[in-house]
């Protein structure tokens, strides 16, 4: 897989890819965390979750940890899923996408225009 | 609970090596998410779990096919060829992959199922909920019916009663030592005799007093069954003798229960009924005599004298056939045993015949028409399903009218294209089949979670090798049978028309959807009156008055022990004493819950003429006051009350049933009686104090039965009770208090069942509410089969004129006269079948008679209703299409094909 992929990725996909970024998370700790920063926009069901994850990490966008990132509160049969590079890459991929679709909107007047200092980063 | 395991089920649909890797995970999740949302949780998962099934299936199916094509032949021929000419066109028989032709089928059928799936999800979930049904049915008949009893050489196995001469055959009723003695030596044809009757045992020492049911038996019981026990012996005849050191042999599962794995139970005793008993044998897991519910075997000690006693009534015999003898022979044999028995102890066996009955038969008798005509339905659903197919592939016949032109057109000849369809069919129904089974076990978990249903053998219902086999065998059939109508459609019409025709069916077809929906309206009809019909009965049912007043009272049973401390007397009144307790009294059988023991009836003025046996009647022990507690109303004369003992006034009350009966136009106040044989009376005898109404103790269905009423004091040996308390409010609040006060006067008794009356009175009608449920539940799926097959077809009708429809609407026709006319297709066709229907019923819903009650076969206001209810569900499935039909735009309509 190409680090820059041209198809757009299902919003299951790029949601795990985004929840994995800066933590390690087993499968309902995905679904909680992706409820949490979505205000309960996206509420994904076990079936679209290993649906997705059958795919990334069939893509190697995400591997499976053998190790226990928190032993003290852990149920044994959790499998733990961590971002890869390739994974990674791809997620910030999609962001450059989305961020040039919202820069057309914004160059139509659909969106107003970003304030320098806030499109900085 | 049920839903996690629901969605743990459903995660079959998903390839194998998806779930092994996901599957376990995915229920903890689901777990979790079903614990924040409940069934919603379910819901919402199902629509995406069958995406990602088929989505997975699929890439399986892809991969598959790719392996294939890149295995080293192939591989080699694209090496070996030069650069990519002209597309090659290759002949089938000449392709050297495609030498198998039933391969070459498969293949193309499933990808041309791939190729639409919705069509195939649509096709396999009808299928599946067909061949589900099916296969749970089949499962329990197959269980309780068909598999055998577990035990050596049981057809060999009969089962031997009584009946009277002029009773029915069938009846087999218990008969006592001294006949069973004559038996066992008098018949050639039975290599062996036993016999048996069902006891309680409370065991107590081993913490929680509990009482166990199993078998008390005489004889070589274990040699005639054909069995050895697991662990020590089975119990010798010197053993059988009064006085001999009691023994018992415990059931596989009570073992394990009580002992652990232990094997040293062998020789230790176990307290059962204040005696200590020993024990010793084990008998393997599976063994079940004469239910699988018995726990333990026990042999009885009878006296020299008991051994000859001819009026205690109380064994089931059972025997096993000589080598290469019928039942027949025996039956023979049996006759002129009773003809002996009846010159030599004239007084007991007149008029008696003794008969015998295969032990299977015995044993399922009263589930049999139950099941079969459960089958029936099932089977009628899947004809309904076969239909509904059947439809589907015409539709689908008609979209590929082009590409199987175009195959003709190529030089694929009909058998061959037959063939290919065939094998279509096929396909699908045996993936529905597969599906089905998983759909069956769902329905099975359904079936048996009825716990009050008495099922005999419910412990051996699942899915065995034989239930698989016939699922794959109902598969093949349906498709088969559904498979033949679009492959037989291709005999007609001229592949050059098709060409030219478009997409557009012809005459012919509209010919067969309209007789395979007419043929599921009439299926469902035939299903909606037999369910109709039960529904009806087990309303009556449940409004059979039971002659008592059932609401709050509260029972439970307990067995006396000899050398118990209280008498019954006073365990009455500190139960009494509860708060909340109105009165209290004990019976020893609880109304409507069956025959019970009975005896001989005599009346002192009308001695029994020699030669004669006289009449037997039921009877019942009580402590007063019980009619006043379960609420009986006196017709006439006094009730029972403490006094009417032994030493006092010996009074009996007999109901309204006895005293019509033997009185039918006297007055049985003041006639003496006694019970039993005249030299061996359950009491001397009695005088008729009062008459008290009747009991549906025969069963709720059945007429009320002749019943004796004596108090605990006029027989006092009697030692089984369950007690009736009648409560100020909730029966079921004071369970626990009566436990505890209970507990609190003999630690050492067991209590039985305790529940409301209401529930015994439940379980009464439990069978039938089974029957019902079931039945309404097939006969659901059959409507809904039909009104979509209903809806199908005039959907496609209005399709297929959508170019006359709009010219009409151009033209100006009135929108509302267009509705009406596809309206008046869809209830002509309901019409057809109903009539159809109905005359089939007619002929079928006489066959369940015997599960009818209160209404006759042919009810008129159940058919009329279920016919109503039919027209109405084809109205709807009609009204769609109908509308669409008049929403048609003249100029798409025109300008369509």
């Amino acid at each position: 897989v190409p680090p820059t992929h041209p198809t757009p990725l299902t919003t299951p996909v790029f949601q795990i890819l985004l929840s994995l970024i800066d933590q390690d998370l087993h499968g309902y700790a995905l679904i909680q965390d992706i409820r949490d920063r979505t205000a309960g926009e996206v509420s994904l069901t076990a079936s679209t979750l290993y649906a997705a994850v059958a795919r990334l990490l069939e893509s190697g966008w995400i591997e499976e940890l053998d190790e226990r990132p928190r032993p003290d509160e852990d149920d044994a049969r959790r499998r733990y899923y961590r971002l890869t590079r390739p994974g990674r890459e791809a997620a910030r991929a999609e962001a450059r996408r989305l961020e040039r679709l919202t820069a057309m909107a914004r160059d139509k007047k659909l969106l107003p225009a970003l304030h320098p200092t806030k499109g900085a980063r | 609970m049920i839903v996690p395991r629901l969605y743990a089920a459903l995660l079959h649909l998903l390839p194998r090596r998806f779930r092994n890797r996901f599957g376990r995970e995915m229920t903890d999740v689901f777990a979790e998410l079903h614990r924040e949302a409940g069934t919603r949780a379910l819901a919402r998962e199902v629509p995406p779990l069958l995406a990602l099934a088929a989505r997975e299936r699929l890439a399986g199916c892809r991969a598959a096919l790719r392996a294939r094509r890149m295995r080293p032949y192939s591989a080699a021929v694209a090496a070996a060829s030069p650069a990519p000419a002209a597309p090659r066109v290759q002949h089938p028989s000449r392709d050297p992959r495609m030498l198998d032709p039933l391969r070459q089928d498969v293949r193309y059928a499933l990808r041309s199922l791939l190729r639409a799936p919705g069509f195939a999800v649509v096709a396999v979930l009808t299928l599946a909920l067909g061949i589900g049904a099916n296969t749970a049915i089949f499962s329990v008949v197959h269980g309780v019916l068909l598999q055998p009893l577990g035990l050596p050489g049981e057809t060999q196995l009969v089962a031997i009663g009584e009946g009277r001469t002029d009773g029915p055959l069938t009846t087999l009723n218990a008969t006592s030592p001294g006949s069973f003695g004559d038996i066992a030596s008098q018949t050639t044809s039975l290599a062996g005799v036993a016999a048996f009757t069902g006891v309680g045992l409370t065991v107590t020492g081993r913490g929680e007093p509990e009482t166990l049911q199993g078998v008390s038996f005489a004889g070589e019981l274990f040699a005639v069954l054909g069995t050895r026990p697991m662990l020590g012996r089975v119990p010798v005849a010197e053993e059988q003798v009064e006085g001999a050191n009691p023994v018992i042999v415990l059931s596989y599962p009570t073992w394990r229960r009580m002992f652990g794995n232990d094997r040293t139970v062998i020789g230790k005793t176990i307290t059962g009924n204040g005696t200590a008993r020993t024990i010793v044998g084990v008998m393997p897991e599976g063994f079940r005599f004469p239910s699988g519910s018995a726990e333990f075997w026990t042999p009885q000690r009878w006296s020299p004298a008991f051994r000859v006693n001819r009026d205690q009534y109380y064994l089931t015999l059972v025997g096993r056939l000589a080598p290469g003898t019928s039942i027949e022979r025996a039956r023979a044999d049996l006759v002129t045993v009773s003809g002996r028995l009846a010159r030599d102890y004239a007084t007991y066996n007149t008029n008696l015949r003794l008969n015998a009955v295969p032990l299977r038969d015995m044993v399922v008798s009263n589930v049999r028409t139950r099941l079969y005509i459960l089958m029936g339905a099932v089977a009628f659903v899947l004809l309904i399903t076969c239909a509904n197919l059947g439809n589907l592939l015409l539709a689908r016949g008609v979209m590929r009218r082009r590409e199987i032109a175009v195959r003709q057109a190529l030089g694929a000849n009909r058998t061959r294209l037959a063939r290919q369809l065939m094998t279509e069919s096929l396909v699908l129904s045996l993936v529905g089949g597969a599906v089905g089974l998983l759909v069956g076990k769902l329905f099975m978990a359904m079936l048996l979670a009825q716990q009050t249903l008495v099922l005999p053998r419910r412990d051996e219902i699942g899915l065995h090798p034989a239930v698989l086999l016939f699922a794959f065998g109902v598969s093949i059939v349906a498709g088969l049978a559904f498979g033949v109508i679009p492959a037989l459609q291709l005999s007609g019409g001229r592949s050059s028309d098709a060409l030219r025709e478009g997409s557009r069916g012809s005459g012919g077809q509209q010919w067969a959807r309209t007789a395979l929906v007419v043929s599921e309206l009439a299926l469902s009809l035939m299903l909606l009156a037999g369910a109709g019909l039960l529904l009806r009965s087990f309303a009556m049912l449940t409004r059979v008055d039971p002659g008592f007043r059932s609401e709050r009272l509260l029972t439970f049973g307990i067995t006396l022990r000899r050398q118990t401390p209280t008498t019954l007397t006073e365990m009455s009144d500190r139960l009494a004493a509860l708060p909340g307790v109105r009165t209290v009294a004990a019976v020893s059988q609880l109304p409507a819950t069956g025959r019970g023991g009975g005896a001989w009836f005599n009346i002192l003025e009308r001695p029994t003429p020699p030669n004669q046996t006289p009449p037997g009647e039921i009877y019942r022990v009580i402590t007063p006051p019980y009619f006043e507690t379960i609420g009986l109303p006196l017709l006439r004369g006094r009730l029972l009350t403490r006094d009417d003992r032994l030493d006092g006034m010996h009074a009996v009350v007999v109901n309204a049933a006895l005293a019509k009966k033997y009185w039918p136009d006297g007055d049985p106040i003041g006639k003496e009686i006694y019970l039993g044989a005249p030299d061996n009376r359950l009491f001397d005898h009695g005088t008729i104090v009062g008459i008290v109404g009747d009991t549906k103790d025969g069963g709720l269905d059945a007429d009320a039965l002749p019943i004796v009423y004596g108090t605990n004091g006029l027989m006092p040996w009697w030692s089984s009770y369950s007690f009736v308390i009648r409560t100020s409010g909730d029966p079921t609040q004071l369970a626990a208090a009566v436990r505890r006060e209970m507990r609190a006067i003999d630690p050492a008794l067991a209590i039985q069942n305790l529940q409301s009356m209401d529930a015994v009175l439940r379980d009464q009608v439990a069978p039938a509410r089974w029957s019902m449920t079931l039945l309404g539940v097939f006969a659901g799926i059959a409507v809904t089969m039909a009104a979509l097959g209903v809806f199908g077809v005039l959907s496609f009708l209005v399709t297929q004129r959508t170019k006359e429809l709009g010219i009409r609407l151009a033209l100006g026709a009135e929108p509302g006269r267009l509705r009406r006319m596809v309206l008046a297709q869809g209830l002509g066709l309901a019409a057809l079948g109903i009539a159809i229907g109905v005359g089939g019923a007619l002929a079928l819903t006489r066959l369940m008679a015997s599960l009818l009650f209160g209404v006759t076969p042919s009810d008129p206001a159940t058919f009329v209703a279920v016919s109503l209810l039919l027209i109405t569900i084809a109205a709807v499935a009609s009204y769609i299409p109908a509308r669409r039909a008049t929403q048609v735009d003249p100029l798409t309509a025109l300008r369509s094909d």
